[in-house]
C-alpha cells in the first residue's frame, strides 16, 4: 500500500515528464498518454483512498529523509480521512477534466504543453494533500500556484490572460511566505517538520490559549491569498482567461481548496490559537458577501462563477472558524463536485457561442440540452434547492454558526452573529446571481448585436477556444463568425453527466457523514428549523427574481455601475508604484552613486596625476632649482641634527 | 605518489596540460576545440574522482608539500564535503561552456585561443577550492581573474568595442584591489596565527587570538577583498558590466564558477578568522547581503538588457549565499554551499539562453525582444523553466539555499543578535517575492505578448542538437538538486562540523 | 693669510654661479656659470690644500681633475648649444621644452600653453 501511495504520486510527474519529451511530435499518442495516466491515477487515488475513509486507520511511511542542521527534511506521507477524500476529489476531477480537454482543446496546436501542466498540476495537488512533512507539502503548494501561471497563460496573446496570470501567481506567492516563516517558526518550537508530529504535540502539549498566534497567523495570511479571501481576492476573477477547464480544476475544485485544506489539516494549531479564527471568521465573514455582490452584477459569465467561487471558500472557512470542521470539509467535496460542474458547463456554453459575455447568450436551452440539464443541477446545488447537495451543506455551515453565535467557545460572538447574517444574506444573494445567470443563459430573447457595457469590468471578450479563433479575434475583442451553435462533443458532455450525479444524489452521503470522515470527528446536529427557514427565504427571493425578470426584457434589474474592486486600486497606489519608482531610483543609484566612486576613484587618480604633470614642464632651470633647494634643506637638516 | 596526491595535483595539473596542447594547435580551430572538449571532459572525469575521495575533515584528502620554504608558503591542497561540489560544478560548467564552443563561434577572435583561456581559468578556479594555504589560494585566486580580462576584452560584445574593455578593466581593477587587501589581511593572520594552513587555524591546532589589536583588522581585510568578488553591495558594481559585456561563455563562466570562488573564500577563509562576538562586523555584513537581496531585485526591475538583469540577478543570489555565512550556524554554511551549486547550475543555464537570444535576435535588448514563445518555443520554455528555477520556486534546486539562508538568520548563532537577524530574515523573504516579480515581469514582456504580423520577421532557429547537449546536464540538475536537496546537504553538513569543530 | 679669504671667494664665486645656472636664460651664460662654480670649487680644493700641508697634494691634484673635466664638459656643452641653434634659432633655455610631459594631441590638453614646435633646418 505504501508503495502504490508513493507510485500515486510521482505517476502524473512522469506523464507529464514524456508529454513535455514526446508531446509534439505522436498527437494521438499524447491524448491517450495524457488521458490514461490520469485514469490510472484516478484508480490508484480510489484504491489507496477508499480503505482509509471512514474509521480506519491512517497510514504514513518516510520515504527518504535528509538532515539538514536541525529537524530533518523528509518525503514524507500520510493517508487519513482528510487527505483521503481530498485525494478522490482531486484526481477525479483531473481526470474529468482532462477527458473534457480532449473536446475542448482537442485541436489547440499547445495542447502538449497543456496537458503536462494539468498533469504536473495534479501531482502537486496529490503531493499537498498527502504530505506529512511541511516542506514537501510547501514544495507541492507553490508548484501548484507555477501552474497555474502557466495555465491560465495559455492564450498568452491575450493582454489580459498575460495580466491575469502575473497577478495570480505574484498575489499567492506574497501570501505564501506567511507558510515559509510559519514552517520555520513551527520547526524550531516543536523540532520537527513532520505534521502529524506537530499536531500530536499541540493536542498533547498543553498551550496557553493563544500561545502559538505567531504560526497560527502566518498560516491564515497564506490561506487567505491561496484562496481568494479578502484582501487577496481580485485575483480569481482575473484568472479567468484561462482556459475553461482549468478554471474549474483549479480555480473552483482543487488549488483554492487547499487553503480550506491546509486549515484543516492544521486544524489543532488554529484551535490552540483562537486568535487566528477570529481573523478567519471576520475576513470570512466580510468575503461570502463581498464576492455575491460582485457576482450579482457581473455580466461575463464565467467572472459571476469566480466571484461565486470566492464566496463559497468564504463558506468554508467560516464553517471552520466556528469550530464545524465537518460542515466545511463537507461544504468543500460538495462545492468541489458542483463547481466543476457549473465550470465545465460553462465551458460548453462558451464553446457553443464563442463568447464569455452573458449578453450574447439567451434561450440556449434548446439548442444545448444536456448542458441545459447538467448546468441547472449545478446553479441548484449552488443555491441551496432542496434535495441537492449544496443545500444539505450550506444549510450544515448556516447551522453551525448559528450555534456557535448562541453559545460559542472559540470565537467572539459578536463576530459569530455577524458570520451568521452574512452567511443568510449571502445564500439569498446567491440564490438571485443563480437565478439571473440561469435565465440570461437559457433563457429570454436571443441576444440582440453587442449592447454597450454598463459595467466598468474589463470588456467581456470572447474567449478563443482554439487558436484559430485567437488570431482571428484582432483587436476588437469580439468573436468574428461562429459555427451555428450546436451541443458539444461527447467528450465535454460525458464529465457533465458524471459531474451531475455526486450533485444530485451527493446529499445523502452527507446525511451519513461518518462513512467518509470517520466517527471521531465531532458532528454538527441537523438544524431542521434552518432548513425549513431557509428554503422558505430562498423560495421568496426566487419568486422575487423571477417577478424582476418578468417585469424587464432581458436583464432582471440594471446594472448600476461597479467599479472595479477598490483593492486593486489600492494595491496599485500603495505597492505597485512605489516598486516601480524605487527600481528606477536603485537603477539610477548604482549608475550615478556607487559607479560615480568607481568612476570617481578613476578620475581622481588622472587628476593627480594631471596635477604632478604640472611640474614636469621641461624647463631645466627648474629642475635645477627643485635640486638646489633640496641639498641646501639636507645640509641644513644634517647640521642641525648632527 | 599516492593515489590521493595525484588525484589532488592532478585536478590542477590536467587543464593546464590541455590548454597547453590546445595552445599547441590553436592554429586549426577545430582540432583546438576537439582537444579543449577532450580536455574539459577528462577534467569532468577527474573532478568526479576527487569527489569520491572527499572525506568529512579536510585532513582526510590531501596534499601538503613545503614549496617556498622562506616564507613558509606550502603547497598544499585538500577536498572534504565543502569543496568538492564545488569542484565538480566548476568541471561540469566548463565542460558544457567548450561544448558549447563546438558550433557556436564567437564573432571576434580565434576560438582556439578563447578555449586555451578557458581552460586556464578553469584550472585556476580548481586550485582556489582545493588551496588550503592561504598564499596558495591567492595565487590561484589571481590565475583565475588575469585571463579573463583577455576573454571579455577580445571576445566580448562585438558591437561595442570601447564597452567592453572598460567593462574588462574595471572588472580586473576591482577585483585586483580586492584581493591585494586580502593578501595584506593574510599576512596579519600569519602574524597571529603563525601559520599560512587554514585548517590548523581553524580546528584550533594553530592558536588565534581573536582579542589581539590586528585580528579585526585582519578580519576586515581578508572580508573585504572576497567581499569585492562574491560581490557583496555595495562593491558590486564591477558585475552588471563585465557579465553583459562579456561573450556567452565567459558570462557563464563568471556568473556559474568565479562568483563561488568570494563565497567558498568567505567559507573557508574568513569564517575562521572572525569572532561573532564583535559587535558590528558580523551583523553589518548579514545586513548588506540583506540590502543587496533587494537591491538587486530592485535594480533588475529596472533594466532594458537581458543580459545585465540576469548580471544583477546574480548580486541578488549571492545575498542569499553571503547571510547564510553570515549566521555562523552549520545550517547557514550549508545552505550558502547549496545556494552557490544551485546558483551555479541555473544561472549559469540562464547566460548559455540569454547567449543563445542574443545570438539569434542579434539584441539583447528587452525592447526588442518580443513574443518568443512564438518565435522559439522550444527555447522559451528552457528559460521559462530557468527562470521559475532561478525564482526560487520549490522543488526546483534554488529553493533549498534560499530557504535554509532565511531559516538559518531566523536562528542564528548564539553570540549573533536575534531579533536583528529576524528582521533580516523577514527582508530577505521580501526581497524572494521581488525575485518574483521582476522574473514575471521578464517573462511577460519577452517570451509572451501579442504576435505581430508572422510574415514581417526572419524565420529564427529554435534549439540546436549542440545546445541540448551543452545545456540538458545543467537542467537535469536544476531538477535533481530540487528533489534531492539531501544528495548535497549530507556531505556539506558533516564537512562543517570537522571543519568547524561546532560553530 | 687667513684660511676665510679665499673660503669666502670660493663661495661667492660659487653663488654667482648658482644664480647665473639657475636664473640666465642665454644658454651660453648658464655655462660660465657652470664654469665659474667648477672655478670656485678650485679656489677651495687649493685653498685646504695649502692649509692642511697636504703632503701628497690630494687638493691640487684634484683641481687639475676638475678643470680637465670642465674643459671636457663645455666643450660638449658648446656643441650642444651649437646644435639648438641651428635647429631652433635661439638659445633661450625658457623656451627650450620639448621634453615636457604633455599631452600628443594638443586638443585634448588643459591648460597647457602653446609651445613651440621644433622646425628641422639642415
Amino acid at each position: 500500500m505504501n508503495a502504490l501511495l508513493l507510485l500515486l504520486v510521482l505517476l502524473p510527474f512522469a506523464s507529464a515528464g514524456l508529454t513535455f519529451f514526446a508531446g509534439h511530435r505522436a498527437e494521438v499518442a499524447t491524448k491517450g498518454l495524457s488521458v490514461g495516466a490520469s485514469g490510472l491515477g484516478l484508480a490508484l487515488a480510489a484504491i489507496v483512498a477508499f480503505p482509509r475513509l471512514g474509521d480506519a486507520e491512517p497510514i504514513g511511511q518516510v520515504y527518504a529523509s535528509t538532515s539538514a542542521a536541525g529537524p530533518s527534511i523528509e518525503l514524507s506521507l500520510y493517508v487519513d480521512q482528510l487527505s483521503a477524500v481530498m485525494l478522490l476529489l482531486a484526481h477525479s476531477v483531473a481526470f474529468l477534466v482532462q477527458v473534457y480537454s480532449l473536446g475542448y482543446l482537442g485541436d489547440d496546436p499547445r495542447y502538449p504543453s497543456y496537458t503536462a501542466l494539468v498533469a504536473i498540476f495534479t501531482g502537486a495537488m496529490g503531493v499537498v494533500v498527502t504530505a506529512d512533512d511541511l516542506w514537501l507539502l510547501l514544495v507541492g503548494w507553490e508548484l501548484m500556484g507555477a501552474c497555474s501561471y502557466f495555465l491560465i497563460a495559455h492564450h498568452w496573446e491575450l493582454p489580459v490572460a498575460r495580466a491575469g496570470a502575473v497577478k495570480a501567481f505574484l498575489m499567492t506567492r506574497t501570501a505564501d511566505l506567511g507558510l515559509l516563516f510559519a514552517i520555520i517558526l513551527l520547526g524550531i518550537r516543536f523540532d520537527s517538520y513532520r505534521i502529524s508530529t506537530i499536531m500530536s504535540g499541540i493536542l498533547e502539549g498543553g498551550f496557553a490559549r493563544d500561545e502559538l498566534w505567531v504560526p497560527a497567523m502566518l498560516l491564515t495570511i497564506a490561506v487567505i491569498g491561496k484562496s481568494a479571501q479578502f484582501p487577496l481576492h481580485t485575483w480569481l476573477p482575473d484568472a479567468m482567461p484561462g482556459p475553461t477547464p482549468i478554471s474549474a480544476l483549479i480555480h473552483a475544485a482543487t488549488m483554492v481548496a487547499a487553503g480550506v485544506f491546509l486549515v484543516a489539516r492544521t486544524y489543532p494549531l488554529f484551535l490552540s490559537a483562537p486568535m487566528a479564527l477570529n481573523l478567519l471568521a471576520g475576513v470570512a465573514a466580510l468575503t461570502m458577501f463581498l464576492g455575491a455582490l460582485y457576482a450579482l452584477f457581473s455580466d461575463d459569465l464565467k467572472r459571476v462563477l469566480a466571484w461565486s467561487t470566492v464566496s463559497q471558500l468564504a463558506y468554508m472557512f467560516g464553517a471552520l472558524a466556528i469550530g464545524a470542521y465537518s460542515a466545511g470539509i463537507l461544504h468543500l467535496l460538495a462545492h468541489g463536485a458542483f463547481k466543476a460542474l457549473l465550470f465545465l458547463a460553462a465551458g460548453s456554453v462558451v464553446h457553443a457561442v464563442g463568447s464569455t459575455s452573458m449578453s450574447s447568450m439567451g434561450s440556449l436551452r434548446e439548442k444545448l440540452p444536456d448542458t441545459f440539464l447538467t448546468m441547472t443541477l449545478g446553479f441548484g446545488a449552488l443555491a441551496g434547492v432542496v434535495p441537492l447537495v449544496g443545500f444539505f451543506t450550506k444549510d450544515a455551515v448556516i447551522g453551525a454558526s448559528l450555534d456557535a453565535a448562541r453559545d460559542g467557545r472559540l470565537v467572539w460572538p459578536w463576530l459569530a452573529w455577524v458570520l451568521f447574517v452574512s452567511a443568510v444574506v449571502t445564500a439569498l444573494v446567491t440564490v438571485a446571481y443563480c437565478l439571473r445567470a440561469w435565465l440570461l443563459v437559457f433563457f429570454g430573447a436571443p441576444a440582440p448585436s453587442a449592447e454597450p457595457a454598463l459595467t466598468s469590468e474589463p470588456a467581456p471578450r470572447a474567449e478563443p477556444v482554439s487558436l484559430r479563433d485567437a488570431s482571428s479575434l484582432g483587436s476588437s475583442g469580439q468573436a468574428t463568425e461562429v459555427a451555428a451553435i450546436q451541443e458539444s462533443p461527447w467528450s465535454m458532455r460525458a464529465p457533465l453527466y458524471l459531474l451531475a450525479v455526486p450533485t444530485a444524489v451527493g446529499g445523502l452521503v452527507v446525511a451519513y457523514p461518518d462513512l467518509l470522515l470517520g466517527s471521531e470527528v465531532e458532528y454538527e446536529p441537523l438544524h431542521p428549523d434552518v432548513a425549513v427557514g431557509m428554503t422558505i427565504l430562498v423560495a421568496l427571493t426566487a419568486g422575487v427574481v423571477v417577478w424582476a425578470a418578468r417585469r424587464h426584457a432581458r436583464t432582471p434589474w440594471r446594472v448600476p455601475v461597479i467599479p472595479h474592486p477598490q483593492v486593486d486600486r489600492v494595491y496599485d497606489v500603495a505597492l505597485v508604484r512605489p516598486v516601480r519608482r524605487l527600481a528606477s531610483v536603485v537603477r539610477a543609484g548604482d549608475r550615478d552613486v556607487i559607479d560615480a566612486y568607481a568612476n570617481g576613484a578613476g578620475s581622481a587618480t588622472r587628476g593627480l596625476g594631471w596635477v604632478l604633470r604640472l611640474a614636469q614642464n621641461g624647463n631645466v632651470q627648474g629642475y635645477l632649482m627643485v635640486v638646489v633647494v633640496g641639498a641646501a634643506a639636507l645640509a641644513v637638516a644634517a647640521g642641525v641634527l648632527a | 605518489m599516492s593515489a590521493t596526491e595525484l588525484a589532488l595535483n592532478g585536478m590542477v595539473a590536467v587543464p593546464v596540460l590541455f590548454a597547453l596542447l590546445t595552445g599547441l594547435f590553436r592554429r586549426s580551430e577545430g582540432f583546438a576545440v576537439a582537444i579543449a572538449v577532450l580536455g574539459s571532459l577528462v577534467t569532468l572525469g577527474w573532478s568526479a574522482w576527487v569527489a569520491s575521495l572527499s572525506q568529512a575533515g579536510l585532513d582526510g584528502a590531501r596534499v601538503d608539500e613545503v614549496w617556498i620554504a622562506a616564507i613558509d608558503v606550502h603547497w598544499s591542497l585538500g577536498v572534504d564535503g565543502i569543496s568538492a561540489p564545488l569542484v565538480v560544478m566548476t568541471a561540469l560548467i566548463a565542460a558544457c561552456c567548450l561544448v558549447s564552443l563546438v558550433r557556436h563561434a564567437p564573432a571576434c577572435g580565434s576560438r582556439g585561443n578563447l578555449a586555451v583561456l578557458l581552460l586556464v581559468i578553469e584550472a585556476g578556479c580548481l586550485g582556489c577550492f582545493l588551496a588550503v594555504d592561504m598564499v596558495l589560494f591567492f595565487l590561484f585566486f589571481e590565475v583565475a581573474l588575469i585571463p579573463m580580462w583577455f576573454v571579455i576584452n577580445s571576445w566580448g560584445d562585438e558591437h561595442d568595442e570601447q564597452g567592453r574593455r572598460r567593462a574588462a578593466t574595471r572588472f580586473l581593477i576591482f577585483t585586483v584591489l580586492g584581493s591585494a587587501l586580502m593578501v595584506v589581511g593574510f599576512m596579519l593572520v600569519r602574524s597571529i596565527a603563525g601559520t599560512f594552513d587554514i585548517v590548523e587555524i581553524a580546528t584550533g591546532r594553530a592558536s588565534y587570538d581573536f582579542g589581539s589589536p590586528t585580528a579585526l583588522a585582519a578580519s576586515i581585510l581578508v572580508g573585504l577583498g572576497l567581499a569585492v568578488k562574491t560581490p557583496l553591495w555595495p562593491l558590486h558594481i564591477w558585475l552588471p558590466d563585465a557579465h553583459s559585456k562579456a561573450p556567452t561563455v565567459g558570462s557563464v563562466l563568471l556568473a556559474a564558477v568565479l562568483l563561488k570562488l568570494g563565497a567558498y573564500g568567505l567559507i573557508r577563509f574568513w569564517l575562521p578568522v572572525t569572532d561573532p562576538t564583535w559587535e558590528l562586523l558580523v551583523p553589518l555584513v548579514a545586513a548588506l547581503s540583506v540590502v543587496a537581496i533587494v537591491y538587486a531585485a530592485l535594480a533588475c526591475l529596472a533594466q532594458t538588457d537581458l543580459k545585465r538583469l540576469i548580471a544583477y540577478s546574480s548580486v541578488g543570489h549571492m545575498g542569499f549565499v553571503v547571510l547564510g555565512v553570515a549566521t555562523f550556524t552549520e545550517g547557514g554554511v550549508q545552505a550558502a554551499v547549496y545556494a552557490s551549486v544551485a546558483h551555479g547550475v541555473i544561472t549559469g543555464l540562464l547566460f548559455f539562453l540569454a547567449g543563445a537570444i542574443k545570438d539569434r535576435h542579434e539584441t539583447p535588448e528587452l525592447g526588442q525582444l518580443r513574443v518568443l514563445y512564438g518565435g522559439v518555443p522550444r527555447l522559451s520554455g528552457v528559460f521559462a523553466f530557468a527562470a521559475m528555477a532561478s525564482m526560487g520556486l520549490p522543488g526546483l534546486a534554488g529553493f533549498w539555499g534560499e530557504m535554509l539562508a532565511i531559516r538559518s538568520a531566523v536562528e542564528p548563532a548564539s553570540a549573533l543578535p536575534d531579533t536583528t537577524f529576524t528582521v533580516l530574515a523577514v527582508i530577505a523573504g521580501l526581497g524572494v517575492i521581488l525575485t518574483s516579480v521582476y522574473f514575471l515581469t521578464l517573462l511577460r514582456g519577452m517570451l509572451q505578448g501579442t504576435p505581430a504580423d508572422p510574415g514581417r520577421d526572419a524565420v529564427v532557429l529554435d534549439v540546436e542538437p549542440l545546445e541540448w547537449v551543452a545545456w540538458s546536464p545543467l537542467v537535469v540538475l536544476t531538477l535533481v538538486l530540487g528533489i534531492m536537496p539531501g544528495v548535497l546537504l549530507s556531505p556539506v553538513g558533516e564537512a562543517t562540523r570537522a571543519y568547524f569543530g561546532g560553530l | 693669510m687667513p684660511l676665510w679669504w679665499p673660503l669666502l671667494l670660493a663661495s661667492l664665486l660659487f653663488a654667482i654661479g648658482v644664480y647665473a645656472v639657475l636664473v640666465r636664460r642665454n644658454a651660453v651664460l648658464v655655462l660660465m656659470g657652470v664654469e665659474l662654480m667648477l672655478n670656485a670649487v678650485n679656489i677651495n680644493l687649493v685653498a685646504f690644500d695649502a692649509h692642511l700641508r697636504d703632503q701628497l697634494h690630494g687638493g691640487q691634484t684634484f683641481a687639475l681633475f676638475v678643470i680637465v673635466i670642465a674643459a671636457a664638459e663645455i666643450g660638449l656643452a658648446l656643441a650642444i648649444v651649437l646644435l639648438v641653434f641651428r635647429s631652433h634659432g635661439h638659445i633661450d633655455v625658457d623656451r627650450l621644452r620639448s621634453l615636457a610631459d604633455r599631452d600628443l594631441d594638443p586638443s585634448t590638453s588643459s591648460g597647457h600653453r602653446k609651445l613651440d614646435r621644433p622646425e628641422v633646418r639642415r
